[in-house]
């Protein structure tokens, strides 16, 4: 335990950039909420929950990148001497995933906040139970369906590459798992797509659309008084995924540098 | 003559996929590692042979 904390400050001291720049990034996307004034009511909430999305993957994107540097730090020395720390290559993996996670929780249910404070903006006044669906029913799973599978993946990515760093060029693992991935991952989105609403489907932002229905606003999204059916079964099967992917990364990490 | 130089493109990237594999198969000693390989590396063959574009 005292080792996975010791990797967790770690992970801090190496990413606290990259996790400040991400967080720092949110003031600029609040400014750019700010710059829109455009006269139309709907047109201006609808531009602003554009740019929030936009911020939404460019915060994936970042993240990713953040928690991917196994090449460059392998250069600059810094991988190597973490390979020769006794934790076993499993909590090194999991420190990295915890930590990133933790950074785009953060984010993600902030990026929920200006969600809230758009609706504010459009005179919609959401009650208890629908901001906490902005703040964190919707964010959580976001970052279960979307965000941990993509950290995953980006983890197994670079530990893959990095067992091939002695006997090799790293450009033949990178190419064959890249170009594979979007094949595997259609054949997944098939299954999932067809498992989909087997479980009872998640009724979310029920009360904060009806909210948006008595605000009059033009949408083209159908909204119904019971909010948005949300299937359950996306979240847990990449969730699963993700638990896979990492433990594969682990043991790769274990297998390679143990 | 379109269906010939597509399964002619097939081949060669198969061809192709055969020399990563076994780059990939013999680049390292690690079984986890050569699994990972072996199910990307079988995707991509099984969209050679048998996907539609």
């Amino acid at each position: 335990m005292r080792g996975f904390a010791t990797l967790l400050w770690l992970e801090y001291r190496r990413s606290r950039v990259w996790a400040a720049a991400l967080l720092g990034s949110l003031a600029f996307w609040l400014w750019g909420l700010n710059q829109v004034t455009v006269s139309d009511f709907g047109e201006r909430a609808g531009i602003r929950v554009a740019i929030l999305g936009v911020a939404a993957a460019v915060g994936l994107v970042v993240l990713c990148f953040m928690i991917g540097r196994i090449r460059g730090e392998t250069r600059r020395g810094q991988y190597q001497i973490l390979l020769l720390t006794p934790p076993s290559g499993y909590l090194h993996i999991l420190a990295r995933a915890i930590f990133a996670l933790g950074v785009g929780i953060v984010y993600y249910v902030i990026l929920g906040g200006l969600l809230w404070w758009v609706a504010g903006r459009a005179g919609i006044t959401p009650g208890t139970g629908s901001v906490l669906q902005l703040l964190f029913a919707g964010p959580f799973y976001g970052i279960g369906a979307i965000l941990v599978p993509f950290l995953s993946w980006t983890l197994l990515l670079m530990v893959f590459l990095s067992a091939f760093r002695l006997s090799g060029p790293s450009w033949i693992p990178g190419i064959v798992m890249v170009a594979g991935t979007p094949f595997l991952f259609r054949w997944i989105s098939e299954g999932i797509f067809k498992l989909s609403y087997s479980l009872p489907a998640w009724s979310m932002f029920g009360g904060f659309t009806r909210l948006i229905e008595e605000a009059e606003i033009e949408t083209e999204i159908m909204i119904t008084t019971q909010g948005a059916l949300v299937p359950q079964e996306p979240l847990w099967i990449m969730l699963a995924l993700s638990v896979v992917m990492l433990v594969i990364a682990g043991r790769i990490w274990q297998e390679v540098e143990g | 003559m379109t269906q010939a130089f597509l399964i002619v493109l097939r081949l060669m990237a198969l061809a192709l996929l055969g020399y990563f594999g076994y780059r990939l198969w013999m680049g390292t000693r690690s079984w986890s590692t050569r699994a990972v390989a072996f199910v990307f590396t079988g995707a991509l063959a099984w969209q050679f042979i048998a996907g539609t574009w």
